[in-house]
Formats: structure tokens, sequence, C-alpha cells
């Protein structure tokens, strides 16, 4: 409870808190919100907005509502996006664990996989994976996750080997506690914090990935996702802008968000530390 | 009479009846056009092997066709639909054992050496027939050629071969390249596949890689006073919006292909000294098409396919996906090509109620979530518009109960699964219609094919009534006959459903007001533009 | 001196296992992949029968083990050959040196002014951490990295090449025009301006922020105060003391950026029609070229390697404390 009041008593902190609120909530209750499938094909189609009451954003290309797509996507884009940063983490914390508690040759071992996974242009490993694999929503996260991996490994591991020292882990060995035990339940949950503030920007980062493969032409055409509406409306940016622009701004809210609401956490985290 | 002053659907939809009658308008045709100037047009595509002797297919044309000319291409106003290139005519005989070519005298290859019926002989026995994507079909009974002089060529078959079928296929399978360069040495990986040199009105000069190819005017081109351009560049641009950017910023004049997206259309022909042209594509007709993999109980059913049809607004795909640059389809054969063309068939009008009623009588009632079956969908990737109607077929089957959950793979993956793996029940597809339903067309339904093969059956189906017909036309020399069968074809296609045709569409050009003398004939951007020219 | 060298040499041998474990996830990757290099060169030439699909997979030496060309290809790689592109029919090598030279002048200019300018405004910013300058800066960078890179592409092209026609739309050079010397030089710097840009606006961001987070740590330092308590001026502290504190995260963030660069490239060179690497890239992966696209990731693994090896020097000149015996995480 002190660290949410920490993380409030920063501007960022409260701004991003807010905003993201706001869309936990429209994610929450978008079939309230647009009851039916989004995709639905609903009226006539490139309805400029503000035109048509039962159409506030317009129609896009195939008369799908705009709004009803926004308020979908809102689902799709954050699970993309909070998906691919836990499995980033879970696979970080699990490789940097191993690594920082076993030490030796699968310390050794597990940080050249590492390596070989931070020297590959991350958008090229995810765009290599989706296209071999074919474009869905798991498999967008998944490749996403394969990118973003390396950091929090990284992390976890020198929080694990400067933890490892200290004494209540020591004594904790001393009376004959596993090391897996440990691991859980000593190490984990000093290590967690600072890999969770680098989690935020890997949901950043995830969303605008999500969006530069829709670009591509590798996204899940069962799901709207903002990435995927703006893809398809710079077919016609020139002459219907609206079709890009209200998922673009959507986007730029949430990725906004999610970073002041990472940078409000980082300054809690540092002022819990004191 | 100017382009835009005609309405572009009433256009498309004429198309036909401008291929069939005699009297055709000659628009925007300059007559004495001005020489010189360069002439710059988007590519989308880099084919690794620009040898159209080789590789005929219209990504490898679109560049090849001004450097390597075919014995005939097509036209709008000569008989039998084409004009002459480096055949002066030709001539079956009544047995269907062989055709005679007259070929064009005094022409000479870019490298300076004289053309004869060796080099067609050549081209014939050694590339066309072996190694030839579609001659492979079209000359599989070619025994010989005989050269009695070089200015003869005579064709000889094992088996009857309809000369219809020859003739309809001249400008496709066609293209000539010279005996001297490739003689004795290994055709598939000749140098000269990608430095090509040929006949044609352009040389080819350079090629840089994700840049552009170059072509120079060819001085001693036989057509007198031809080509007009000094240059014929083709800048690449991967990206859907480079084309009309460029276009509108003047880097290039002309962007083929649709290469311009159909929704910016209606934007971009409001720019100053920009036109849109829809013809010149009579002969390059793209069919979308629902395939079906039989395999599956329920879609082995016609009632449920029939259901499948009526549930396809063919109005909406032709109005809202293709933004009225289309027609809707009645079956296997398009419009565009009236010597085959049955109006006469059984249809499918967009009715839901009637789709619903056929899947009850089916045995496929609603469950409780008001869907009768799932089905797997598979939407090919080329086209943006092959993508937005399996979106928009997602959609017309929930409306008749039918769960349909779209696989987006790209093409090499989609030709795996469709054409190898059969792992699919829908599949959204758009082959071409190349002139006669032998060439491309009857391979989509004939049963027997292995897998593997991209653009043919591999749904399972197989009628023996329908195989009959394919393999007696095959081998029907008489025209009217052979016509007449594929006629019965088109009418058990379109009663048994084994796919579904919906639209029919060519593409569109757009070009600066500067360019002269484009889309005069069916398939202009992939023939020779030896008489297009630049205003100054 | 010594101790550069003796740094190159441990990061050469270390390298090794980890390019030997990309090359082998690579080509596992593409070996799981749904299709194939034949069955993509089938399709782009509008179709083919089973006998020519069976001649070509015979002829690209796809009808071998899977074990077979994953061996006989890191036997070559390690004679330094990096194969031959089934795709393009050309040697990997030529290719790749062909388009990396493309990429490097557009990532390397990218990345120097987005790292110029990202600092500079970085120490704007943290000049007077929370002032309404410093939340300006900072709102308005997070907002522009928010923008798809495509999508700011796209409209930058619209704005400053079709509509006000200053800029040319797309492209290296302009095309054909046998132009050499100054004026070459010139009309490819002309041509990268909108891509550069896009690409600076967008990874400018990340600087700012990392070099402003920097220097409000520096400010709580002791001997920051004990400088401001000694009645320096506050322009003198900044840069004497406080930016100079925060540069060596920023040097790390460089390193780090280097391979997200790469990657980040494939979308702006399809808008800008740039032959580079990213496009490369994806015409590898779209045509199922396993040497051409193992090639991409190997010559790549290696460039990351290359420059975080130069980052780590540099740091080690900046920073005496970090000595070559340290292993960096």
């Amino acid at each position: 409870m002190k660290f949410i009041r920490n993380l409030i008593r920063t501007p960022e902190g409260t701004v991003g808190l807010c905003i993201l609120a706001i869309l936990a909530l429209i994610a929450i209750l978008a079939p309230v919100l647009s009851p039916g499938d989004p995709l639905h094909i609903a009226g006539r189609a490139l309805l400029p907005p503000f035109s048509d009451p039962s159409f506030p954003l317009g129609t896009d290309r195939l008369g799908r509502d705009v709004m009803a797509g926004i308020i979908h996507g809102t689902r799709t884009s954050l699970l993309v996006g909070i998906a691919a940063a836990l499995a980033a983490i879970t696979i970080g914390l699990c490789v940097g664990l191993t690594a920082g508690f076993a030490g030796g040759l699968i310390d050794e071992a597990l940080m050249r996989l590492v390596d070989a996974f931070q020297i590959v242009p991350g958008f090229l490993l995810a765009l290599a994976f989706v296209s071999v694999v074919g474009a869905s929503v798991p498999i967008v996260v998944l490749a996403i996750a394969l990118g973003a991996w390396p950091n929090p490994a990284r992390l976890t591991r020198v929080q694990v080997l400067s933890i490892k020292e200290r004494d209540y882990v020591a004594s904790a060995r001393v009376i004959g506690m596993h090391p897996v035990e440990i691991a859980l339940k000593e190490i984990l949950p000093n290590a967690l914090p600072p890999v969770l503030a680098l989690s935020a920007i890997i949901v950043a980062a995830a969303i605008l990935t999500e969006a530069a493969l829709s670009f591509l032409g590798l996204g899940d055409p069962n799901t709207v996702t903002w990435g995927s509406m703006i893809a398809e409306g710079r077919n016609i940016l020139r002459s219907s802008p609206f079709l890009s622009v209200f998922p673009g701004i959507a986007l730029v809210i949430t990725v906004v968000g999610v970073y002041l609401f990472s940078e409000g956490l980082t300054k809690a985290l540092a002022g819990r530390r004191i | 009479m100017s382009i835009a002053s005609l309405s572009r659907r009433t256009l498309f939809q004429a198309g036909a009846a401008l291929l069939a009658s005699t009297a055709l308008p000659r628009f925007a045709r300059a007559q004495n056009a001005p020489s010189g100037g360069r002439l710059i047009v988007a590519a989308d595509s880099e084919p690794k092997n620009l040898n159209p002797a080789i590789v005929a297919s219209n990504g490898v044309f679109f560049i090849a066709s001004k450097v390597v000319e075919p014995l005939a291409e097509a036209s709008f106003e000569s008989k039998d639909g084409l004009s002459p290139r480096l055949a002066t005519s030709w001539e079956g005989s009544a047995d269907g054992r062989s055709v005679t070519f007259k070929l064009r005298e005094g022409v000479k290859w870019h490298d300076g050496k004289p053309f004869t019926s060796a080099d067609v002989a050549f081209s014939a026995l050694n590339i066309w027939k072996p190694l030839q994507n579609l001659g492979r079909l079209v000359f599989a009974n070619l025994e010989t050629v005989d050269t009695p002089d070089e200015a003869t060529a005579i064709f000889r078959f094992s088996k009857p071969t309809p000369v219809q079928l020859i003739r309809n296929a001249l400008p496709v399978v066609s293209s000539v390249v010279p005996k001297h360069v490739y003689e004795g040495t290994d055709i598939a990986t000749n140098p000269a596949n990608t430095k090509l040199i040929g006949t044609g009105p352009f040389k080819f000069a350079e090629y840089k890689p994700g840049e552009y190819y170059r072509l120079t005017k060819n001085e001693n081109y036989w057509s007198e006073g031809e080509p007009k351009l000094d240059e014929v560049i083709f800048r690449v641009l991967p990206d859907r919006a480079g084309a009309g950017a460029a276009l509108e910023a003047e880097e290039i004049q002309l962007a083929a292909f649709s290469a311009v997206p159909l929704t910016d259309l209606d934007r971009i022909s409001k720019v100053p000294g920009i036109k849109i042209i829809s013809e010149g594509y009579e002969a390059l007709t793209y069919q979308l098409v629902v395939e079906i993999n039989h395999r599956r109980k329920e879609l082995s059913d016609i009632k449920v396919r029939q259901a499948i049809a009526h549930a396809i607004n063919r109005k909406f795909v032709v109005d809202t996906i293709f933004l009225g640059y289309a027609a809707a389809s009645t079956g296997p054969v398009p419009k565009n090509a009236p010597e085959f063309y049955d109006a006469d068939v059984p249809t499918y009008d967009f009715d839901v109620a009637k789709a619903n009623a056929l899947l009850d009588e089916a045995g496929y009632s609603k469950g409780a979530n008001g869907t009768r079956f799932s089905l797997k969908l598979r939407p090919a990737p080329y086209f943006n518009e092959t993508r937005q109607f399996g979106d928009y077929l997602r959609q017309a089957l929930a409306a008749i109960g039918i769960d349909a959950q779209l696989f987006n793979a790209d093409s090499a993956a989609h030709q795996k699964a469709v054409y190898t793996d059969h792992d699919f029940d829908l599949a959204v597809a758009p082959p071409v219609f190349r002139g006669d339903p032998a060439i491309s067309t009857t391979i989509l339904v004939q049963s027997g094919i292995p897998a593997g093969v991209p653009f043919s059956n591999q749904g399972g189906y197989g009628s023996k009534e329908l195989d009959g017909i394919i393999a007696k036309a095959a081998e029907t020399v008489d025209t009217p006959a052979r016509t007449e069968l594929y006629k019965q074809f088109q009418r058990i296609v379109a009663a048994d459903l084994p796919l579904i045709n919906v639209a029919e569409w060519g593409f569109i050009t757009v070009a600066r007001d500067t360019v002269l003398n484009v889309s005069n004939n069916p398939r202009w951007a992939v023939s020779n533009w030896a008489d297009t020219a630049l205003h100054s | 001196m010594n101790r550069v060298l003796r740094l190159i040499r441990r990061r050469a041998i270390s390298s090794i296992p980890v390019l030997l474990i990309v090359v082998v996830l690579t080509f596992l990757l593409l070996e799981s992949a749904s299709g194939d290099a034949v069955d993509a060169y089938l399709l782009s030439i509008g179709g083919g029968d089973a006998t020519v699909a069976q001649a070509l997979r015979q002829a690209y030496g796809l009808d071998q083990s899977m074990f077979a060309r994953l061996w006989l290809y890191a036997s070559s790689l390690a004679r330094l050959d990096l194969g031959w592109s089934v795709a393009f029919g050309r040697p990997v090598f030529d290719l790749i040196l062909e388009r990396l030279p493309n990429t490097l002048l557009l990532m390397g200019s990218a990345t120097v002014l987005s790292f110029g300018l990202g600092s500079t405004l970085g120490i704007v910013a943290g000049a007077k951490p929370e002032s309404l300058g410093d939340r300006a800066l900072s709102t308005v960078s997070l907002v522009l990295y928010a923008i798809p890179s495509f999508w700011l592409g796209l409209v930058l092209s619209i704005i400053f090449a079709v509509q006000l026609r200053w800029l040319p739309t797309s492209g290296i050079e302009t095309i054909a025009s046998d132009k050499t010397g100054l004026a070459r030089v010139t009309d490819i710097a002309w041509h990268l301006v909108l891509p550069v840009s896009a690409l600076t606006l967008i990874y400018m961001a990340l600087f700012l922020r990392v070099m402003r987070a920097g220097m409000a740590e520096a400010w709580t330092m002791d001997f920051v105060l004990f400088a401001r308590s000694k009645g320096l001026s506050r322009t003198r502290i900044v840069l004497r003391h406080v930016a100079r504190n925060a540069l060596l995260p920023l040097v790390t963030m460089l390193g780090l950026q280097s391979a997200a660069m790469l990657g980040g490239s494939v979308v702006i060179e399809s808008i800008f029609a740039i032959p580079g690497f990213g496009r490369l890239a994806q015409e590898a992966v779209s045509g199922r070229d396993a040497p051409l696209l193992m090639g991409i990731i190997v010559v790549s693994a290696v460039l990351v390697i290359g420059v975080n090896l130069v980052i780590d020097i540099i740091y080690a000149a900046l920073d005496p404390r970090i000595g070559a015996s340290e292993p960096r995480a």
C-alpha cells in the first residue's frame, strides 16, 4: 500500500495510472460498450467521422465501425502488450535465476544464449518468426517476447548475484534449505521489482511492434488491433486520414500512459530503497 | 472521346463488348507521336529469372516483353485477336498435327546476329516445351519443328493439337530467345536470363538490384520509326503508397498493375495531369475464386456449396472491395473471353434466407450459439483485395451460421498449406484467365493432379464428366466443336460448384497525361510499348 | 593499449559460441517454416508442375537431410563463405555487400543525429528537472516515440515530398542519373533527409530520457552538491559535472540500441524504397532463402558485437575504473 502511495505521489505515476485505469476499464467493458463482433460489416463503407450518430468515428473500407474497432482494439492491444511482457519476464526470470543461482558452466551457457538473442535485431527475429509460423495473436505475442526476454534475464541474474551473498540467503543455505526453495522464497521477491519496472517498457514496445508487424501484413485477421487498423488505414491515408489517425491517437495515449507509469514506478521503487 | 469522361464502371463492363466488336473507338491514339524521352515506370517486384521463354508470368513479362518478343501479340482489332510480331502469319493443318509459321525477315538480335527459324525451333524444343511453366502444357505433344528455310517454322505434333489453343496461347508462351546465346549452355543458369538479349524495341541496359531496371532504345528495330522512347526505366517501389506519391511528385510517369491502390484512385484522378486507365488488361483477367476442400464432409454436400454461393453478395464485392473496378462472375470463364463465355449457366443470387434454408435442408441446423459448423478459411495474401474478400467472406458466412476462422500466412506458407498439405476448408485464390480455358482454368477443377502444384485443383474434387470434357477438348481440332465443349464445361462447373467464382477484374493503369499510346492492346502492360511515347 | 587488445581478443573468442547459437537457431526457425524456397519460387512465377518442383528441390539441395544441410552451411561459414542465395541466384556475400552500405548510412546518420539531439535536449531538460521545459520536452519526445515509424514516415513523405515537393519521395539516389563525386554525395544526402528524420524523431526520445534520468540522479550526488555549495555557475555545473556523469549510461544505451536500430530499418527501408539490409531480410524470409537470412543475421550479429566492443573501449576510456578484466554483464 505504501508502495502505491509512493507511486501516486509522483506526477508521472498519477497520470500514467489514470490513463491505464481508463484503458483497462474500456478493455473490460468492451462487450458492453460495443456489443457484437467489431469486425462485423455494419454500414456503408468509408463514412466520415462525426457524420452519423450510430458511427461516431465513421466506418472503414468495408463498412466496419471504427469506434467499435478502437474499443475492442484496446482489449487486444493491451492483451498483446501485457502478454508479451509477461512472457518475456517469465522467460527472463527463469533463465536469470537459473544462471545466477547455478553459476559455473550453466551460467556461462545460458549467458551465451542471452547474448545470442540480444545481438539479433529483435524486430527481424519477430518478422522471421511470424512469417514462418503464421500470424495469430499468440504467435505475435511469442515473437515479441522472444526478442524481449534477454534484458530481464540479465537484470535478474545481476540481482541474484548481488543478493546471493547477502546474509539472509547465506543463513538460509546454512539451515539446509533446498537451492530451488531459496531461489523462490528469498531471491525472487527481491529481484522482482526492478525487473517489473522494465516490463512497462516491454509492454509499450510490444504494442508498437505488433503495429509494425500488421503494417507488413503479419497481423491476425480474426481480431481487431489498433496496429491492424492503422496498417489498413494507411492505404487511404490521403483520402480518409481519420482511419489511421484515430487508432494512432489511441496507440500514442497508451504508450505514453505505460511509459509514465513505468517512470512513476521507477521513482517509487527508488523512494522505497532509500 | 476522352477516357475520363466515361464512367470507369461502364468501361470495365463494356470491355468484353469492345473486344468483340471490330469497330473499336480509338482512344487517345496519337499516330504522329513525338520521339525521344525517358519513361519511368513503377515496378513492385524483381524477378530472379527475367527470361520470358522460361518464366511465363506477368511479373516477368512486365519488364521482359520490351526486350524479348513473342511470335504474336494480343490485339483489339486484328483477326483472331492477334497482331503479328516475330511471326507474320500462322496456319494450322486440318488434322491438328502441324502449324506453319511464316517469320518476319530482316530482324536482328540485339547483339547484331540475324533472327531465323532456327531460333524459333530452338526456343520451342529446348525451352518452351521442357522448361516453361505454361509451355509444358501447350507444347506437350510437340515433336519436331521443321525449318525448310530461314523464314518458315513448321511445328509438328504427335497428337492432334487444337490450333485454337496454340493461337490463344501465342502471346504468352512464344517468347523467342537467341539460339546462339543459349545453345550448348545450361539454359536455367545462362547469364542471359538476367541480362536479356532479344529482338524487341528496347535493349536491356542495366539492373541495379533494389533500385531500377534500365532499357534503352533499339536503333535497329524492325518496325520503322519505333520505338518512340529513348529509355524505359522500371523503378522498384516496394511500398504500396510509393507509386502514387512518386506519380504525384512527377518522379515517375506511369504505374501499371494497380500499383496505385484502388482506394486511392478516386483522389488521384482529381490531381491535375494524372489520368486513370482501366483498359489494356482485357487478356489478363484475374478471377476471384473460393476454393473448396471437398474432403471436408460438410463441403462435399452440394447444398452447402450452393448455400455459400448464395451467401456471397457479389455486388458488395464489386462495389466495395473492388470499388467498381471489377465485374461479378457467373462461371469459370470470364466475360472478357467472348469466344468462350457462356452466360447461360446456373447463377446464385445473394439470398441469405435461401442459403439458411439450404443448410437446414442439408441437415446442418444452427446450434445453441447460432453456429452450424466451423471452417478454416485461407485467403491468398498476394492482393489487398483477396485479403479483404477473406475478411468479408468470414462475415458473410457468419450470417448463415458458419463460423470461419481466418488464417493469415505469407505466400510460401499459403502455397504449402493449400496446394501441398490441403490444410484448408475454404481458400480465396486469384487465378488468371490466360485466353484459353485449357491453359490455366481447367486445371482448377480437373482431378488427379499431384499435390504441390500451385493454382490447381487440390480440393479433392473429382468429376468423371468434367474430366472427360477436358480430355476431349484437349484434342478437338475443330474450333466450334471445341468451343462448344468449353461452354458445356462452364455449365457443369457452375452447377456442381467445385469452386465458387465470385468476381473478375483487370488492373488499373495510372499515368501522367504526357504519356501517349497507353493501353492500346488487351495485354498492354506486358506488351512491347514500341509506340508508347512521351509528350514533352 | 594492452588492455584494449586483451579486451578485443577475449571478446572475439567469446563471440564464437554466440554466433554458432545464432546460426543454429536461425536455421531451425526456417526449417520449421511452412513452405520452402521452391514453394516461394513457384508462386512468384505463377505455378509449375510436380516435376519442376522436384527438379528445383534437387538443384537447391533441399532434398538432402536437415543435418546434412546445416553441417554444410556451418562448415562453409567456418571458411568465411556465406554461401549461395537461392532466391536471388547470387552469392550471399555479394548481396550483403551491395545492401549493407545503404543501411549503415541510414542507421549511422540516424543514430548520430538522435544521439546528438537526444543528449543535447536531455541536458536542457535535465538542467532543471521537473521544470516546465523539462516536462514539455519529455512529453513531446514520448509522443514522437509512440508514433509507429511507418506512419510517421508516410506522413513526412506526403508533406515534404508530395505536397511541398522539397524532397524526393523515395530511393537512395536519383535513378540512372550518372552523378559522380560531390554531386552524387549531395544527391544521396538529399534522399536520406526524410528517412533519417523519421528515425531520428523516434529514437531521440530514448536518448533524451536516459540522459535526463541520469542527470536527475547526478543532481543529488555529493560532488554536485559540493560544487553548488562552492557557488559555481549553474551552466558550469550542468555541463562539467552533471551532464558528464550522465553520459556513461547513455553510451551503454547506444550499444543496446544498435541491434534494435538494424531491425528497425525494415519498415523505413520499405516505405522509402531504400535497397538496404532490412528489405533484403524481408525478401529472404518471404523467399524462404535460408542461406541469405542466416548470412544477414550473422553479419548483423557481428556488427552488433563490433559496435559493443567499440563502446566498451570508449567506456574504458571514459571511466578508467572499468578494467578489461571485469566482465561486463
